[in-house]
């Protein structure tokens, strides 16, 4: 490698080492409690799977480097050179993690994963090694960002043509089924870009009688997936500035658990409360805007818990009261809430080529699934969702996914 | 519909839900050689501003957009 690269890199790894990251980077003793709690290595039990080898991939550069022993005596230490070696062994700590941080609620010094984790990202971005469609799908939602008047038009009539349906879920009068652009409104709510993001939680927000309004943008930040804290600020920033100035009182989220933990937790105090769509249905069903038929559904219905919007974003109760409004058949996994298994779709995983990994690392939560005896796995994230179709599919498990959002909009009671 | 464009590869996205769309495109423009055009299919009502935003990005055109009964039909130059 280049020195003036190896220079370059260096100052990315410089510019992540605060007080916590090196606490991080030095505490660790090794006593491999983390191991169990990964997903991929409950599945798959290979030492590259574990938490602590992911992050000593890391930490050997740290110590070559920014450790006094590694630079005075490299030749000592147990630091490693940055190459491209190391460079391939950072791809395979960073992207056979989710970043669900399951290891860190049971290590003894709350060690974040996820945090080294964002060094080895930044280090492939800075090496241009960082998967070419995750960056690809970073540099797109920034430029939709820069050119909306452009796409404006015609993502409008896309909206449009989507209305029937909201209709034919909820037989309201409107002028708005899906309104757009609504200054002063009290909602601003934040879709993925398929229909399936859209309609249900249209047909949830007309019943409620909400004053809402649908964002120009989806709500995903693919620039927290590749690991670049800059695009992941510009990215959060086009619906910041679209909030702002349609002066709404609260982001509503969708069901991505990644949009909410980056809108919740990472940009800062804004000028308005930011929620999950699970919290704003629960509120409905508590306040009795909205009104579900129970039991549509017979069988039980267990909940997958997000890792991004539950055990990293606070979202637990919410979704299992909705639930319980839907079912009188509803069980937990176990473990469940804040120390569910992750499933292996998230930190942008389940955009990549890697379906062999993402079935054999899967195996944990397909068995976790089965011991419920449900019929269908409710989940409030479309990266779970997506890969708990994939598990159940190629493993031939007999249940269905679905969306918290569906199930309410399928069981609203229209007056 | 009339098809004003010889197209060398078409791809049915639909039903496909985000990112797999404009993931698959960008593969897919790549199996074409400069010049000749993707004809891309999908029901998802984001790709209307996804797909003009990677095409920017990555240096393709859009040369023409359809929508009919569900259906959003596009039109893709590969230019480089």
């Amino acid at each position: 490698m280049e020195e003036e690269k190896k220079k370059k890199l260096l100052g990315l790894f410089r510019s992540k080492l605060d007080r916590t990251t090196r606490a991080y980077l030095d505490v660790c003793t090794r006593c491999g409690i983390c191991n169990d709690a990964c997903f991929a290595y409950a599945s798959v039990p290979k030492v590259e799977y574990t938490p602590v080898w992911r992050a000593e991939v890391v930490r050997k550069i740290y110590k070559r480097y920014f450790k006094r022993m590694g630079r005075v005596f490299p030749f000592l230490g147990r630091g490693t050179e940055i190459d491209e070696e190391t460079m391939k062994q950072l791809y395979e700590a960073a992207y056979t993690c989710t970043g669900c941080r399951r290891c860190m609620m049971y290590c003894p010094f709350g060690i974040d994963t996820q945090a080294i984790q964002s060094i080895a990202k930044l280090l492939l971005i800075g090496n241009e090694s960082a998967p070419e469609e995750l960056s690809m799908l970073t540099d797109a939602s920034i430029e939709k960002g820069k050119s909306l008047d452009l796409y404006k038009d015609s993502f409008i009539q896309g909206i449009r043509n989507l209305e029937k349906e909201v209709i034919a879920k909820w037989k309201g009068a409107s002028d708005q089924i899906i309104p757009l652009d609504v200054e002063g409104a009290n909602i601003l709510y934040v879709a993925l870009a398929g229909a399936h993001s859209i309609i249900p939680a249209a047909s949830i927000l007309n019943a409620a009688k909400e004053n809402w309004t649908l964002s120009f943008f989806e709500a995903v930040n693919f620039g927290a997936f590749v690991g670049d804290p800059v695009k992941t600020q510009i990215i959060a920033k086009r619906i910041i500035d679209e909030a702002i100035r349609l002066k709404v009182n609260e982001v509503a989220i969708c069901e991505c658990g990644t949009a909410y933990r980056v809108m919740k937790h990472l940009v800062g105090k804004q000028p308005f409360a930011v929620s999950h769509v699970a919290e704003v249905m629960a509120r409905y069903l508590k306040e009795g805007r909205i009104r579900v038929t129970k039991d549509r559904i017979k069988k039980p219905i267990t909940y997958h818990d997000p890792c991004q919007s539950a055990r990293n974003g606070g979202v637990i109760e919410e979704p299992r009261y909705v639930l319980q409004q839907l079912t009188s058949n509803f069980v937990e996994m176990t473990p469940g809430k804040e120390h569910n298994l992750c499933c292996g779709g998230g930190g942008g995983l389940v955009a990549l080529e890697n379906e062999e990994f993402r079935e054999k690392t899967g195996k944990a939560k397909v068995n976790q699934i089965k011991e419920t005896g449900a019929a269908i796995v409710a989940t409030g994230c479309e990266n779970c969702n997506t890969q708990l179709k994939f598990l159940s599919e190629r493993c031939r498990i007999e249940v269905g996914v679905d969306f918290l959002t569906n199930l309410v909009a399928n069981s609203l009671i229209l007056e | 519909m009339t098809e004003e464009f010889k197209t060398s590869k078409t791809m049915d996205l639909k039903g496909l839900a985000c990112p797999q769309p404009v993931i698959k495109v960008s593969k897919g423009i790549k199996e074409i050689e400069v010049g000749q055009v993707l004809e891309a299919i999908t029901t998802d009502p984001g790709s209307l501003a996804d797909f003009p935003a990677w095409a920017r990005t990555s240096g393709n055109e859009i040369v023409k957009t359809d929508q009919e009964s569900g259906l959003i039909r596009f039109f893709i130059k590969r230019l480089k």
